[in-house]
């Protein structure tokens, strides 16, 4: 036991930064006091332990962020982050949810990770990489404070996250000026990830546009154990046994892992054929030992004639994208960013196009006759 | 008193909000910047950890060690450090950490517990009891029990906590402290009680011991690394209503043209506020009446009487504190400190700035009476403002409280002092034993703030407190920042703490207890609102600012832990709508908020220096 952890924890220590690492191990060490055998679930100790942060109305970064009771029954809270504009350059505390005003605004549905378990929306982890995303997609973020596991099993993350869905897609404020409409991604990260996918679906049923999924290391898994869950298991902070722990927590009593939700391409899954799934990026870390079902996600997808962009990190752990101290971060945020504005700077250029384009043509025939004479 | 009517500007300070909000340059945040913040690690500095760079190794080597010992102690172990142990300041990784592993090795045979056996588990998750006298007020905790479990509400812990039966709070820090030896011999059991113009003099017998207990001064301001020092704006909404929206529009046009001295908009403006308060409902119609009327007050110049007739404001406060979870968290996060401070003393003294009802001291003397190795001699010294009837209402609220001594075989010293303003107060008033010989807390529950209306009294009341010694000094105060020196700003400010509290009482199950609490927070709002210099006494200032002010007074911060963490947040889950309510730990300090947005904090302080308190 002694030597083969030491020989883990040294190669763990080679492909992360130190302070990341130490953030990670952190919080790994951390969970390991929360998980209890019996699947209870150390929630005080976990409220303690987890920093957060509070809402900021003052732009810090170009970016100020509030706090909206979305629905009161279920104490659910979003967080809202926002850019500052050229013509909003200061916010006005009594018009957080003024009109945005460009022509097209992204908005970003957040969901933290946590494996179903752990994290808020106000844990300083999310609440930072949400003001990252909204300075990097110039879009505004709105974080889901779900109901966690074990508390709140399968399927209340879900159905939070279609509640912000509707309320977020129902809001005159974040319609973009273009089409009066609101421009919605999905996005998440750990089960986050698994969150946005759901959630995507139930949206397609109800007929609400979702522009693009976004899942950061998406939290799948099945009954099968796979090969890259053998071969990674305890050697990059995560084990297989608390993968296991946090599926027992979510999934409904009784279930296997292949129930839909963990294995949403596995045998009790559907297919997604003929249906109109919002374009995907997906992110997996080549360190993380659940990737095999991360990338057959991503085949079940093509399977079904949908459209994912697979960015396969090789060397990235799970929560690389928490610092920005590696180059894994700066190659994913770049994508990320290219996903969310591809749809407006296709909109610029067709509407361009679209206006002179036709001119252009008459013009040349024009002035080809009149040489002619 | 001598009464000023300069209307002086409260002592400015340097970190509260200076009118227009920040322009977002905050350099804590910003992670490109070489800049070292007394060599900690920005990025996780922003994460919320605080861990020098230099230091990287060195909590990258207790990580591995901290993982070796746990996998070595298996789950019992692991069960003993997350359910037993107390944890502290999460944010300090390398003591934290620390902490825990010496938590592990020894060896595990060693349980400091182990006598205590089964009682110990069963303290653990436990309460405050409720005060026993008939007089006090007290918790129907069988009630709002079973209204909680008709909802369904979850319980996360086990059966351990199904009882909600209140027991002392063990107290038993993860730092032991060391004893002091005993100088003479308790007293007999039998509990004279005192009150006011008695003294009861206990002589030692023997020279005292040297003071040489006392432990080294930990490293000044530690508070303030790696938290944003940028002024921070919380804001919950919680009604997106259309005309709630309006609403505040035309309260912020009313206080801007105030603001402006524009007299007639705002008078016009004010008037519309009227109208369009009736339209809405719930809590934001009530906010809204109360900060028109308090702008009307300010327009018009009809200034609110002050101070209130005490006995109208005693009855406002005890609603207060029955309605809602934040005087009750208050007194508790408190105690539970106190309780930790006076461990192992045999004689205590609290000195109370906030005395009204005394309630907070029932249930720490209940659970000083549980204290393994029997009560401490229990000493009370309560500060009140004068009544205006001439009734010595200090003197009966200490009555009640001698009662309530006897019943629980607590020996028991009351002294009870009038004073307009704590300013007023001199160490030598209060006939301080050395503290060697009794221990002293002192206790402040939302009076501090009312300090800064006249320029000096903060530092007065500071170094008069440095001249008690406490072991410990507790404050609680509102977490906002309603003394910055723009009033559309404060007015700003106050609107949305008062919205998110007014909206946290709407839950409440008794509305004759919620119009009362919403009369006490409506007097709040009135005074924060209409009036200026001295009269303004509501001046709340946030933690940071605070902190500030405190170790620059020459405190350091006391760390309240996960067990009073734990205990606040159960307490707030009998709460009817407890929902919304949460705790939140905070560097040391424990916040109570309303949906995510904190509302009060309680800190507790120690000397920074204890040999040079002497001097002034």
């Amino acid at each position: 036991m002694g030597r083969s952890k030491e020989v883990n924890l040294n190669e763990c220590k080679m492909v992360v930064p130190l302070n990341t690492w130490v953030l990670i191990s952190n919080f790994k060490l951390a969970y390991n006091l929360l998980r209890r055998p019996d699947g209870t679930f150390n929630r005080h100790l976990a409220e303690f332990l987890d920093r957060k942060v509070p809402a900021n109305a003052n732009l810090v970064d170009g970016v100020f962020s509030f706090d909206v009771l979305i629905d009161r029954g279920t104490s659910l809270l979003s967080r809202i982050y926002r850019p500052a504009t050229a013509e909003e350059p200061q916010p006005n505390i009594a018009e957080l949810e003024k009109p945005v005003t460009a022509e097209v605004v992204p908005v970003i549905i957040f969901f933290h990770g946590g494996s179903f378990a752990h994290s808020s929306a106000n844990s300083a982890i999310y609440d930072t990489l949400c003001r990252r995303l909204v300075r990097l997609c110039k879009a505004v973020v709105v974080s889901v404070n779900y109901r966690r596991a074990p508390e709140n099993r399968y399927p209340c993350a879900y159905d939070d996250g279609w509640t912000a869905l509707k309320w977020v897609n129902s809001r005159p404020w974040l319609q973009s000026q273009k089409d009066s409409k609101v421009h919605i991604y999905l996005a998440g990260d750990s089960s986050g990830g698994n969150i946005a996918h759901h959630v995507a679906l139930r949206a397609i049923e109800s007929g609400i546009d979702v522009l693009g999924n976004i899942l950061l290391n998406p939290m799948f898994g099945g009954q099968e154990r796979t090969e890259s869950e053998k071969r990674l298991d305890g050697k990059y902070f995560v084990t297989l046994r608390d993968r296991d722990w946090y599926w027992r927590a979510y999934l409904p009593e009784g279930e296997d892992r292949d129930h839909p939700a963990c294995n949403p391409f596995g045998p009790n899954g559907r297919s997604l054929e003929g249906i109109k799934f919002p374009k995907s990026l997906v992110v997996v870390a080549g360190l993380d030992l659940i990737q095999d079902w991360q990338l057959a996600y991503v085949e079940g997808l093509k399977k079904a004639g949908q459209e994912v962009k697979l960015l396969y990190m090789e060397q990235a752990t799970i929560g690389f994208y928490l610092l920005p101290s590696s180059n894994h971060f700066h190659t994913v945020t770049d994508e990320i960013s290219k996903f969310v504005s591809s749809d407006s700077i296709k909109t610029i250029g067709e509407r361009i196009m679209q206006c002179i384009g036709p001119l252009l043509c008459v013009d040349y025939v024009c002035l080809f006759k009149c040489f002619l004479g | 008193m001598k009464r000023d009517h300069n209307h002086l500007q409260p002592n400015p300070d340097p970190s509260s909000l200076r009118g227009a909000p920040s322009t977002g340059k905050a350099k804590v945040w910003d992670e490109e910047s070489a800049q070292q913040d007394c060599g900690m690690d920005e990025l996780l500095a922003v994460l919320g950890y605080k861990v020098k760079t230099s230091d990287m190794a060195e909590v990258a080597q207790k990580l591995e060690q901290l993982e070796e010992v746990m996998c070595n102690v298996q789950d019992d172990g692991i069960s003993h450090l997350a359910s037993e142990t107390v944890h502290y300041n999460p944010s300090d990784l390398s003591t934290w950490l620390e902490s825990m592993l010496s938590e592990l090795n020894p060896p595990s045979t060693f349980d400091p517990f182990g006598a205590a056996g089964t009682a110990a588990a069963a303290l653990d998750d436990s309460f405050l009891v409720p005060a026993e006298s008939s007089t006090l007020t007290t918790l129907d905790f069988d009630n709002i029990n079973r209204k909680h479990q008709k909802s369904g509400q979850q319980i996360f812990e086990e059966a351990s906590c199904s009882d909600y039966d209140l027991k002392a709070i063990p107290g038993k820090a993860i730092y032991s402290q060391k004893t002091q030896p005993q100088t003479h011999d308790s007293s007999s059991s039998s509990t004279p009680t005192n009150v006011k113009s008695e003294k009861r003099f206990k002589s030692t017998s023997g020279p005292p011991s040297p003071s040489d207990i006392f432990p080294p001064p930990p490293p000044p301001a530690a508070a303030s690394y790696g938290i944003p020092t940028a002024s921070t704006r919380p804001v919950v909404l919680v009604d997106s209503q259309e005309n709630g929206i309006r609403l505040v529009h035309a309260l912020m046009a009313c206080a801007e043209a105030v603001q402006q001295n524009n007299l007639n908009l705002a008078e016009a403006l004010v008037k519309q506020i009227g109208f369009l308060a009736i339209s809405q409902a719930g809590a934001m119609r009530k906010v809204a009446t109360y900060f028109a009327e308090a702008l009307a007050r300010r327009i018009y110049r009809f200034y609110p009487q002050n101070p209130l007739d005490h006995s109208f404001s005693d009855v406002l406060h005890m609603h207060f504190y029955e309605t809602c979870p934040y005087l009750k968290f208050a007194h508790f996060t408190a105690n539970q400190a106190i309780l930790e401070a006076f461990e192992g003393k045999k004689r205590v003294h609290v000195i109370d700035f906030s005395m009204n009802q005394g309630m907070q001291w029932p249930a720490l003397m209940q659970a000083l009476a549980l204290r393994v190795g029997g009560p401490p001699a229990f000493r009370l010294t309560g500060f009140g403002p004068p009544s205006h009837d001439n009734s010595d209402h200090l003197q009966e609220v200490g009555c009640k409280l001698a009662q309530f001594a006897k019943k629980i075989h607590v020996e028991f010293e009351y002294r009870g002092f009038v004073a307009n303003s704590l300013a007023d107060l001199d160490a030598s008033m209060l006939d301080l034993r050395p503290s060697e010989v009794e221990a002293v807390a002192v206790n402040s529950v939302f009076e501090l703030h009312k300090l800064l209306a006249r320029p000096g009294a903060i530092d007065k009341v500071f170094s008069v407190v440095k001249q008690m010694k406490p072991e410990l000094v507790t404050i609680v105060e509102q977490e906002a920042n309603h003394n910055g020196p723009v009033f559309l700003d404060r007015f700003t400010e106050s609107l949305h703490f008062y919205s998110t509290l007014f909206d946290s009482l709407e839950g409440s199950v008794s509305s004759q207890d919620k119009v009362m609490s919403e009369v006490y927070l409506g007097k709040q709002i009135c005074n924060v609102v209409a009036c200026e210099g001295v009269d303004r006494i509501e001046r709340h200032e946030s933690l940071t600012q605070w902190r500030n002010r405190l170790s620059t007074a020459g405190f350091s911060p006391v760390h309240l832990g996960s067990n009073a963490f734990k205990q606040a947040s159960m307490l707030l889950a009998l709460f009817a709508g407890g929902d919304g309510y949460g705790v939140e730990e905070n560097n040391g300090c424990l916040m109570l908020g309303w949906h995510n947005r904190p509302l009060i904090t309680t800190s507790a302080w120690k000397l920074t220096n204890k040999t040079t308190a002497i001097s002034q």
